[in-house]
């Protein structure tokens, strides 16, 4: 793969050059040296060697906001996920946030040895059931926690929360024993070989498991094995959102809510929102649950600004301030509660309020929640 | 040139804007007949809503006029205006067309275009041909220089109603015009709709019995609408002082008109509004009659009757007050001073009980009572009251007299409630007073104690056979009587005019001492003398005396001209609805109870004489008006203002489309270009964001006859702006809505932008451009000057976003300077977006044309290079921006070429 081909095959030469890409790209609004429009000017006059060694290149969140205006219908997310794969061949990864280590993670799951206890943390309280035709996909919250907890982020909250929910709907769903993770990070980073050897294994364990739909609560595996899978593997699966199965149910036969008197504002993750195009089915379940009342961000649904950081690259003070110009919009609001749909959402925000010293102390600081913990508490016992 | 066999020697031409129209001329001048079949109501396109064209910046109404002009006088050129393309068949040379004339209910054999129908027409609507800047009404001439120069009125559905209350009411009023208007909002359009017929809004809009609200077929749904509490509601709304005095010609005509109750007020509003010298003499010290000293202040204050009065004053009415006609001047006098003559007296004359006792001091007459009592003199009103009568003036003293101290008032009626001839609403008022009435109850002796009234001895009655009122007659019930203990009595049985004077002219008088005339014209036995109101027709209603006022103007103006009197049309009656109609109103229009109109706590009021009703609130107002069946339509409600003010009498309500068949031998498609709706571009916040707006609209807004009269407001505030930024390629050159680009853009920005400058020296435009198109002769040089004098600075970038600055309403533009790579805000005043243009022609007509069109819209032209303007059915040309996008020299010149085409077409043969 060269880079002639990746211009053919994501038609990057209709580039007008018009700038539009860059005027909404939150990268762009912080980090004076990134800009889509002269990446791919720069690849159209041919210069390889200066895009794939440029460490902006690794600066991309992907997020899809230039995608989505962009009038020669250029799709600059795909040109740089390939060109990150020159990248990759040539040694280069970016700069990989907290030692690497979600990045080795992923590639030590390749390894045909090393064997996982991945569902050590499931405990009796929530009914998983062998022979359902509907699997929970877990994802890497279980390796969150020791990572982060100096941030005292526990994902896997979100993981027993979306069980308790799923229980409380009637649904006792199936887990995967020997789960991997689903290569978002990687295939996004341009690790192509990595991300085959972990859709395979995926692929194969799940047609062993025979389930027939497979319930996501992070919006990066549900977009991973709705867009990325088909390209590689073969998935006779139907995916879905847990907000899209809740949407469903409530209009279906409707849920019983308590009531819950908070008013909240949402966050879009761009894999849910941008990529996937889901941004009713989280608000209709906001406004069903009685008590909470919904107050929209400056920038939300489509318009809605990234969290920061994309696969754990090129994390750095550019960030911080995206991320801290976010929060700003969600405190305006006026919401008590800050709710997301995505675990890496919740990471990054999470990472921005917790005081680090002098320089993080005027971030404005809101409580941030997902919204499967919300339903859970509005359905059920208290947690 | 005869049309030819079939035919063959006459084209259609398919769209009036310039292609059509030059297309046309090329071929009349050839000697070939031309139809030119245009949509709208007048030819001129597209190019009669700009307000420059490029290079030039020629005012673009200039060079379109003359030609405008010209197609419709040439012999050879047919104007087919309103009209569309219904069915095409046949092939070069005998093609037969079917051509829809839409029914524009206006003969424009009789339409002189002279506008006053539009004046008068109370339906606001959006003007499409003013981008939705300006607003027009349902009948409209499409721009102020239309070819042909006819209105035509947009009747979108069929009135909903009968609008049987316009019948019903004796002046008339246009009632779905006034009530439209209000619901609108427009209270001074309102408040002069109204004047048209009723010179006293607020107060007939206190006091009138509604004959409108009888007829009123809302209440088959479920209530009638509160038309009269509806007319007061623009004199509240805005102030009345406001209304500006017509100039009128002096006819030098001197009228002279005796009484200044509503029925010499108004035919003395109409007089002096035709221009005659109008003098009232009124023997009070105050004018109004009966509505200054006969409806107490309570139900009409008394200084909204000044104000209404006052205005009549203004256009130049005399009132002389403290003038009894008949005893400090002859009427024979006057008859020799002025030029005619209206008596308009009244019936002021009180009417004696005939009961023993009458003359004990205590027992008064009502008339005189009530006059007293409004006129704030001194009168005896004890603490036990009751009043003989049952008619509104029997109502009035009992209410009067309990504000002015009695403890106990009750009214004795000697019929019973069906037949009481006092409004319902009166009686219901008197109720909640705790003013009590006894009904069947007549008194037969009043008794003095102490040489002060005490008693009244009354005598229960029962209904009989029907006397010579048509009532039945009361019999007294033997030995029913008793006795109530009272200290004050007023009789309110009936009011008598005073017309002893008259018969010094030898004006005829009936039995009753009333004035005779003929009903139709007003007009006594004696010439120049005319007569109107209660000194006719006895005690009536306020709105029949001003009918009867006007009714006298109009015979008088006529007089006065020495014309023969002829009276009014008569109207129709009013009509109900069928049962089917209200099955089907009750289906389309959800029931909505009346809004009632709220009134001051009984406790308090009764302790003074505040008005009662209270008016409604704005909120109120637009919810009550807005029940009117007749308005819940778009477009004409039928309410046949524009065809009472249309002198040629143009007005066809009952006009039909007209088909027409056509044989030509070829025919031009010229229908021009659309504009592409960018509301779907959302992140330019077009139709959320106030200063953001389209070309077009920016056109309309400096064009010298736009709605502005070529003030470049901005939409949030009116303000001028001078700094104004331009964004080019607005759903062109976009692969998610038009990716072709649409050629005028690059060229007409920087046209507005010098206009801009023009309009406002110093203005700076600021043009974001991904390429600037400067491909005609002179262009480049065109774009050069606008940098150089007109202070336009070019930036090359496409904006990504267009956020608003919450404190002033400026949009802020989100770019990147791609020259430099830097991501910039830019805050502008204004920002005019130069939105897509499409081809305008629908799948439809190219199916009915027989025509391919490609996939943009555009239409079809198999060989691009050799045959460019023939379209995929031979015997079909295209031209213009329908045939791809292109200025309007380019669309000129290809617009010749159709011709020539046309012409070696369809040259040969007979």
């Amino acid at each position: 793969m060269n880079l002639e081909d990746i211009i053919q095959e994501t038609k990057t030469y209709y580039c007008l050059e018009c700038g539009k890409c860059t005027s909404v790209c939150p990268v762009a609004k912080y980090d004076p040296s990134f800009s889509p429009r002269a990446i791919i000017e720069g690849a159209l006059l041919g210069f390889e060697d200066e895009l794939v060694f440029n460490r902006e290149l690794f600066s991309c969140l992907t997020c899809y906001t230039c995608k989505q205006e962009c009038p020669s219908d250029v799709d600059f997310p795909i040109f740089v996920r390939k060109a990150r794969s020159i990248a990759q061949d040539n040694g280069q990864r970016g700069i990989c946030a907290h030692s690497g280590q979600l990045q080795s993670l992923a590639r030590l799951m390749t390894s045909p040895t090393i064997k996982q206890k991945r569902l050590e943390w499931l405990s009796k309280e929530y009914s998983v059931s062998e022979n359902s035709d509907v699997l929970f996909w877990v994802g890497c919250a279980p390796y969150f926690e020791p990572i982060f907890e100096d941030i005292e982020f526990r994902a896997l909250d979100i993981t027993e929360a979306s069980l308790k929910v799923l229980n409380l709907l009637g649904i006792e769903p199936k887990l995967l024993p020997d789960e991997k993770c689903c290569g978002h990070d990687v295939l996004w980073t341009g690790d192509i070989e990595t991300f085959k050897k972990l859709a395979e294994h995926n692929a194969a364990q799940i047609k062993e498991a025979g389930v027939k739909k497979i319930v996501f609560s992070c919006p990066e595996g549900y977009r991973t094995f709705k867009l990325d899978y088909p390209n590689y593997v073969d998935l006779d699966c139907e995916v879905q959102h847990i907000s899209e199965l809740l949407a469903e149910k409530i209009e279906q036969k409707g849920v019983k809510f308590k009531e819950i008197n908070k008013k909240v504002t949402y966050q879009d993750p761009c894999r849910l929102g941008r990529h996937l195009g889901v941004y009713d089915a989280p608000r209709k379940v906001l406004e069903s649950i009685p008590g909470i009342e919904l107050v929209e961000m400056k920038h939300s649904g489509w318009e809605s600004i990234c969290c920061g950081t994309s696969a754990w690259t090129n994390c750095d003070s550019y960030s911080n301030m995206l991320r801290t110009d976010r929060l700003s919009e969600a405190v305006e609001t006026g919401a008590e509660l800050l709710i997301t749909t995505c675990p890496k959402c919740q990471t990054h925000f999470r990472c921005a309020m917790v005081d680090k010293g002098e320089e993080h102390r005027s971030t404005p600081r809101i409580e941030i929640m997902d919204l499967a913990n919300l339903v859970a508490n509005a359905m059920g016992e208290r947690k | 040139m005869s049309n030819g066999e079939n035919g063959r020697k006459s084209v259609l031409v398919v769209g009036g804007g310039i292609a059509g129209i030059q297309a046309s001329l090329d071929l009349a001048n050839m000697g070939f007949k031309v139809y030119l079949v245009e949509k709208l109501p007048s030819i001129g396109g597209r190019m009669a809503q700009l307000d420059k064209t490029f290079p030039t910046n020629d005012c673009a109404m200039c060079i379109l006029a003359p030609k405008m002009i010209e197609a419709s006088s040439h012999p050879n050129i047919e104007l087919l205006t309103y009209s569309e393309v219904e069915k095409v068949s046949g092939e070069t040379g005998k093609f037969t067309v079917k051509v829809k004339k839409k029914a524009s209910f206006v003969d424009w054999s009789k339409c002189t275009g002279c506008g006053l129908c539009v004046e008068g027409c109370p339906v606001i609507i959006s003007n499409e041909f003013d981008q939705g800047v300006g607003k027009r009404k349902a009948i409209y001439m499409l721009f102020p220089q239309a070819v042909p120069k006819k209105c035509v009125i947009d009747k979108k559905e069929e009135r909903p109603c009968k609008a049987a209350c316009m019948d019903a009411c004796p002046v008339h009023t246009n009632v779905p015009g006034y009530i439209k208007l209000i619901t609108e909002g427009e209270f001074k359009e309102a408040y002069k709709l109204i004047r048209e017929t009723n010179p006293l809004p607020a107060c007939v809009g206190r006091v009138c019995y509604a004959p409108c609200q009888e007829v009123c077929n809302r209440g088959e749904i479920d209530e009638p609408l509160c038309i009269r509490d509806l007319k007061r509601v623009p004199a509240e709304q805005w102030n009345i002082e406001e209304l500006e005095v017509p100039v009128v010609a002096e006819t030098g005509k001197k009228v002279v008109i005796v009484g200044s109750g509503p029925a010499g007020l108004g035919a003395a509003n109409d007089l002096a509004l035709q221009g005659h010298n109008v003098t009232i003499f009124e023997a009070l010290h105050e004018p109004g009659g009966m509505l200054r000293v006969g409806i107490p202040e309570y139900r009409l204050p008394k200084e909204i009757l000044r104000q209404e009065i006052g205005y009549i004053q203004k256009l130049g009415v005399g009132i002389k007050t403290g003038v009894q006609v008949g005893k400090d001047i002859t009427l024979e006098k006057l008859k020799k001073e002025y030029d005619a003559v209206f008596v308009a007296i009244g019936a002021h004359g009180g009417m004696k009980l005939g009961v023993e006792g009458e003359d004990i001091p205590g027992v008064t007459e009502g008339v005189g009572f009530l006059r007293a009592a409004n006129l704030g003199e001194k009168v005896n009103v004890g603490k036990k009251v009751a009043v003989i009568g049952g008619g509104n003036t029997a109502i009035d003293c009992g209410r009067t007299a309990k504000r002015l101290g009695a403890k106990e008032v009750t009214i004795v009626y000697r019929r019973s409630r069906a037949e009481m001839p006092a409004s319902e609403e009166e009686v219901i008022a008197a109720e909640k007073e705790e003013i009590k009435i006894e009904f069947l109850t007549t008194p037969s002796r009043f008794s003095a104690e102490n040489n002060k009234l005490a008693k009244m001895e009354c005598v229960r009655m029962k209904l009989g056979e029907p006397d010579a009122s048509g009532r039945p007659r009361p019999i007294p019930v033997k030995g029913s009587e008793f006795t109530i203990p009272v200290d004050t009595v007023i009789a309110a049985l009936g009011q008598a005019p005073q017309t002893d004077f008259v018969k010094d002219l030898g004006v005829s008088l009936s039995k009753r001492g009333a004035i005779e005339i003929d009903p139709k014209t007003g007009v006594t036995n004696v010439e120049g003398v005319f007569a109107g109101g209660d000194v006719v027709t006895g005690p009536a209603f306020v709105i029949d005396a001003i009918a009867a006022g006007k009714k006298a103007a109009r015979s008088i103006h006529q007089y006065l001209n020495g014309q023969p009197l002829e009276p009014e049309e008569e109207w129709k009656e009013p009509e109900k609805f069928s049962q089917e109609e209200i099955e089907d109103r009750k289906r389309r229009f959800p029931s909505r109870n009346k809004v009632e109109m709220r009134e001051e706590p009984v406790k308090e009021r009764v302790q003074d004489f505040r008005e009662v009703a209270l008016g409604y609130s704005l909120e109120e107002a637009t919810e009550e008006s807005s029940r009117c069946l007749a308005g819940q339509i778009e477009g004409c409600i039928e309410c046949h203002e524009c065809e009472r003010r249309c002198e040629p009498k143009a007005i066809v309500y009952t006009m039909k489309d007209e088909n027409i068949t056509l044989k030509v031998g070829a025919i031009i498609i010229a229908s021009g270009l659309g504009l592409y709706d960018i509301s779907s571009i959302t992140e330019y916040g077009y139709g959320k964001i106030k200063n953001v707006i389209t070309a077009m609209e920016f056109e309309r807004l400096t064009a010298a006859s736009g709605p502005t009269m070529g003030a470049l407001k901005r939409p949030s505030d009116g303000r001028l702006p001078e700094n104004i930024a331009f964004i080019q390629c607005v759903g062109s050159r976009d692969f998610r809505h038009k990716a072709y680009c649409s050629s005028v853009c690059c060229m007409h920005a920087t046209k507005e932008s010098m206009l801009a400058f023009e309009h406002h020296p110093g203005t700076k435009s600021t043009i974001f451009y991904m390429d600037m198109r400067a491909v005609g002769k002179r262009f480049q040089e065109y774009i050069a000057r606008a940098k150089a004098d007109y202070n336009a600075t070019y930036i090359r970038g496409r904006p990504g976003r267009i956020e608003v600055n919450p404190q002033n309403d400026n949009p802020i533009i989100w770019y990147e300077e791609t020259t430099s790579g830097e991501v910039k805000s830019f805050e502008a005043e204004l920002v005019v977006l130069a939105q897509a243009m499409v081809p305008q022609i629908t799948q439809d007509l190219a199916k009915i044309l027989g025509i391919e069109l490609d996939e943009n819209g555009f239409v079809k032209i198999p060989d691009k290079f050799i045959q460019p303007l023939d379209t995929t059915k031979p015997g079909i040309f295209a031209c213009g921006y329908v045939h791809s996008p292109r200025d309007i020299p380019d669309s000129v010149t290809q617009a010749s070429g159709a011709a020539g085409r046309v012409a070696e077409a369809i040259a040969g043969g007979n």
